[in-house]
């Protein structure tokens, strides 16, 4: 089999995920051997135009420009991957859609220079072309990036399991951050694939990957109350990376 | 009651000398809660605590996660590693009774190599709990707070000193030198562990629970259990019984090495029940939020008569939400729905090969495909090493577990009669992961096969009685050895009508048997399909199987029915025949569920108290109809 072609490429993002590929540095050399990088201007010179067998698509989409080039991206390629919470719910940037400003306002706060600028509330990439599969995480785990490609390459499902965080934590043997610290951890609504990496140093779960699967983020925003949150607090823990998905608008509106 | 006296100034040169020969694992402070782990300085050791945050037996005997074998390209088995000795210091007797309850799933139908090894070279060092913990509800189910069973040796703190029980020669071994208790230790030991016993306040009053919970299936409280429930699954992990593990391959970027491995699983995930399409046995929080509780409370004690629940209150303290058995029960109790009559659920005697070791896939090797529809082909396979071949042989209706390393393993039903010798058939549609990778490859390749596992229909009690089979597309597979073990033994059995149906003509299976089916004695042939497309010719009915009911010629009154086919062709199936007069004892059902083991030990199977793999696949519905939550 030919090695397959692939392409990374950003929109409203940090590059972050971008950056945790090239940090893959043990295995970073077996991958460049199974894959053929054809465009990834952070670590190449020379790229190419499509098409491409996988596209890997950070950032979420938050102007017209982008939008245009999501869909070219689209047509290029044969799997499209959202890389990162920005891709795969709007992550960060999407923060901006609960602010209660107009997209005006916004612009003005930020930017000096208006002349060229034209924004809307930040999307994932799905709210406008179809992706065949999703890297959670802020950033991507790095692992779940080896996973999809060995997949990719062997033409299979990686089936991710999307439970929460709390069953990694618990398989660390982790202190409850909940119930012994009383602090507002999302882990239990937060899909796992991390390895629980903030509660195991004792920092609560932000949530950076999205709801997990079925999860009940009304029942745990009514716990955030109990331990002592602001109604705004806990709107902003449901709004900060997956603020866009069903399943944490729940939370944000339970409250 | 052989006991001795360890002084409290002796623990540590007790200890030191049990490290000599063993890795010594007993509690340690991990921040504000308790774990078990290996002591290399016995000060670390707090023999006061109240609970760890993963029971010990589990976490050291079953292990979160461990490799079952490893594999290049086709296959290669490695034997599991040689464990040391060890002991488990300080074991709680619910601990202690939860690890009891994991061996009957590990060590009965189909010993688990991997468990009972790790289980052979670990000593119990139990410890009775004289100030019992804040959730523990042990008495309940009489698996605390002191240990009676299974334990080498058993502590009981007694202030300065611990009063010593030995329950095994290996607990022998291991207090030599200590001096025997006196009178008056014994009367210390019982008068504190009866003081213990008081102090535990909270309580499920266990008669007749299962009856209770069954009757109460739709009662209002699943409803606010399901509301508040998170759905994070950590009452499962620090559950000291539950045993679920899911099964995949690993494969690195060679694409080639690989291991398979198993790791803990939970029946709170949506994805637990997740196979091909990613279709979802149950994708509803409240049914999977019964599912647990009612395992622990009732289902456990049906299937492997081990109490499911040992009280040890972690899965109500691990929850953010404090979900509580106890409560639940006891708002049951307050207000329970009117009692009626409740037929527990009870496996069937087991049907096991001694000979087979569960785990080890024998290599066979690709004779021949034949393609049946666009996406579904008929392997024939034959074990490579011929021995193995010569001593298959198989009932028909059970199935196999299909491996292709490095992609992973499937049940998928064996569509051969083992009247047909050495070979063996399955006919197979491509839709997920294994199935799509069965479909890319050729004749004379190799695949790994573990089985025959199940019950398969009731062909010896078929005989002398007419048989209707009702199929439904791919579900003719499981049911084409009963066509062809009629075939070859025809007079044995009465009339025989044969209904198949298919979405569309293209989706039929087996069309060029179908000739020599009608030519059977005594046997019609009624084909049926949802839809035909424009310009395909089609003779035949239109519609859905039972639109060809009213051509069953088999007398109602002396016939078994057999059915196979999607969970909802076969609802229908069953409501109309009931409807039509025909009785629940004379129909049997084939059922599909994610299977990871097809030995009883996986739990992805498992619906309400069956494990579909080896209670099953094939039930009499009669025997199922009564499950808490239905079967369709």
């Amino acid at each position: 089999m030919a090695k397959p072609k692939i392409a990374f490429f950003k929109f409203s993002s940090c590059a972050g995920c971008q950056l945790n590929v090239l940090n893959l540095e043990p295995i970073l050399l077996d991958i460049v051997g199974a894959v053929d990088i054809r465009y990834f201007v952070m670590a190449k010179r020379e790229n190419f135009e499509g098409p491409y067998d996988i596209g890997f698509v950070e950032g979420a989409v938050t102007s017209p420009r982008e939008l245009m080039e999501l869909k070219k991206i689209r047509e290029e390629c044969s799997i499209l991957v959202a890389q990162g919470a920005c891709a795969c719910h709007g992550g960060i940037p999407s923060v901006k859609n609960f602010s209660g400003m107009t997209q005006k306002e916004m612009e003005q706060r930020v930017y000096t220079e208006l002349w060229d600028l034209k924004s809307f509330p930040a999307q994932a990439i799905d709210y406008y072309v179809k992706v065949d599969a999703y890297l959670k995480g802020c950033p991507m785990d790095k692992d779940e990036f080896v996973t999809l490609v060995t997949s990719a390459l062997k033409g299979i499902n990686p089936l991710f399991r999307y439970h929460s965080v709390c069953n990694e934590c618990k398989l660390k043997e982790n202190n409850c951050l909940v119930l012994t610290k009383g602090k507002a951890c999302m882990g239990s609504v937060t899909a796992a694939g991390c390895g629980a990496q903030c509660p195991s140093l004792g920092r609560p779960c932000e949530g950076c990957r999205g709801p997990a699967s079925d999860c009940n983020a009304a029942s745990l925003a009514k716990t955030f109350i109990d331990l002592g949150l602001s109604r705004d607090d806990v709107v902003r823990k449901f709004r900060k990376y997956a603020g866009n998905t069903p399943e944490f608008s729940k939370g944000a509106e339970a409250v | 009651m052989e006991a001795f006296i360890l002084p409290k100034a002796e623990l540590g040169n007790f200890v030191a000398a049990l490290k000599k020969d063993n890795e010594v694992l007993g509690p340690v402070a991990k921040g504000e809660e308790y774990i078990f782990a290996s002591i290399d300085d016995v000060k670390d050791l707090r023999l006061d605590y109240d609970t760890t945050i993963l029971p010990p037996a589990k976490k050291f005997i079953h292990m979160p996660g461990e490799v079952l074998f490893e594999f290049e390209g086709v296959v290669e088995g490695k034997a599991p590693e040689k464990v040391g000795k060890r002991v488990l210091f300080g074991v709680h007797a619910c601990d202690l009774n939860g690890l009891l309850s994991l061996d009957k799933i590990f060590l009965e139908t189909y010993p688990d190599a991997y468990y009972k090894a790790r289980r052979e070279n670990t000593a119990i060092v139990a410890l009775n709990c004289v100030s019992p913990c804040t959730y523990g509800y042990c008495a309940s189910f009489n698996s605390g707070p002191s240990a009676d069973i299974g334990f080498d040796l058993c502590l009981t703190d007694l202030g300065d000193k611990y009063f010593v029980e030995v329950g095994s020669d290996k607990g022998r071994e291991m207090v030599k030198g200590l001096s025997a208790a006196s009178n008056e230790d014994y009367i210390a030991r019982n008068r504190s562990l009866r003081a213990a016993q008081q102090q535990i306040t909270r309580r499920i009053d266990a008669d007749n629970l299962g009856v209770l919970l069954h009757q109460n299936y739709d009662h209002p409280v699943w409803q606010e259990v399901t509301e508040e429930c998170l759905a994070c699954g950590s009452c499962t992990s620090v559950c000291p019984t539950c045993y679920c593990f899911g099964v995949k391959d690993y494969v690195d970027l060679t694409l080639q090495k690989g291991e398979r491995q198993r790791f803990w699983d939970s029946c709170m995930f949506y994805e637990f029940s997740r196979v091909a399409m990613d279709h979802i046995f149950m994708p509803d929080r409240e049914a999977r939020v019964k599912q647990r509780l009612y395992h622990k409370l009732t289902y456990y004690q049906q299937q492997f008569e081990a109490p499911g629940c040992v009280g040890c209150g972690r899965c109500v303290y691990t929850c953010i939400k404090h979900i509580d058995p106890v409560d639940i029960v006891a708002k049951i109790q307050a207000d329970p729905n009117p009692e009626k009559e409740v037929k527990l659920y009870t496996p069937p005697e087991k049907k096991v090969k001694p000979e087979l070791d569960p785990w080890e896939p024998q290599k066979a090797v690709i004779k021949s495909i034949k393609q049946q529809t666009p996406d579904v082909r008929t392997y024939t396979f034959a074990f490579v090493d011929p021995k193995v071949q010569e001593a298959y042989t198989y009932d028909p209706g059970v199935f196999n577990m299909i491996s292709v390393f490095g992609i992973g393993e499937s049940a998928i039903s064996i569509s051969s009669c083992a009247d047909l010798k050495g070979v063996f058939q399955h006919t197979i549609r491509a839709v997920g992961n294994v199935t799509n990778a069965l479909a890319e490859l050729k004749e004379g390749d190799i695949v790994g096969i573990r089985g025959p596992f199940g019950f398969g229909w009731p062909v010896e009690e078929m005989k002398g009685k007419d048989v209707l089979l009702v199929a439904g597309g791919i579900g003719l597979a499981p049911l084409r050895p009963v066509i062809k073990y009629i075939q070859a033994r025809r007079d044995q059995y009465g009339k025989f009508d044969i209904l198949y149906g298919s979405r569309t003509p293209e989706g039929l299976l087996f069309t060029d048997e179908y000739d020599e089916w009608r030519k059977i004695p005594d046997t019609r042939l009624h084909l049926t399909v949802d839809m035909v497309p424009p310009g395909v010719e089609w003779g035949h009915n239109i519609g859905v199987v039972t639109t060809l009911f009213n051509k069953i010629s088999v007398d109602k009154d002396n016939a078994v029915v057999v059915t196979c086919g999607p969970d909802i062709m076969m609802k229908f199936v069953v409501l109309d025949l009931l409807k039509r007069g025909w009785s629940p004892e004379q129909i049997y059902v084939s059922l599909e569920r994610r299977m990871s083991c097809g030995v009883k030990k996986c739990g992805n199977c498992q619906m309400g108290p069956v494990f579909v793999c080896q209670d099953g696949p094939v039930f009499r519905y009669a025997d199922i109809m009564d499950l808490p939550g239905g079967v369709f």
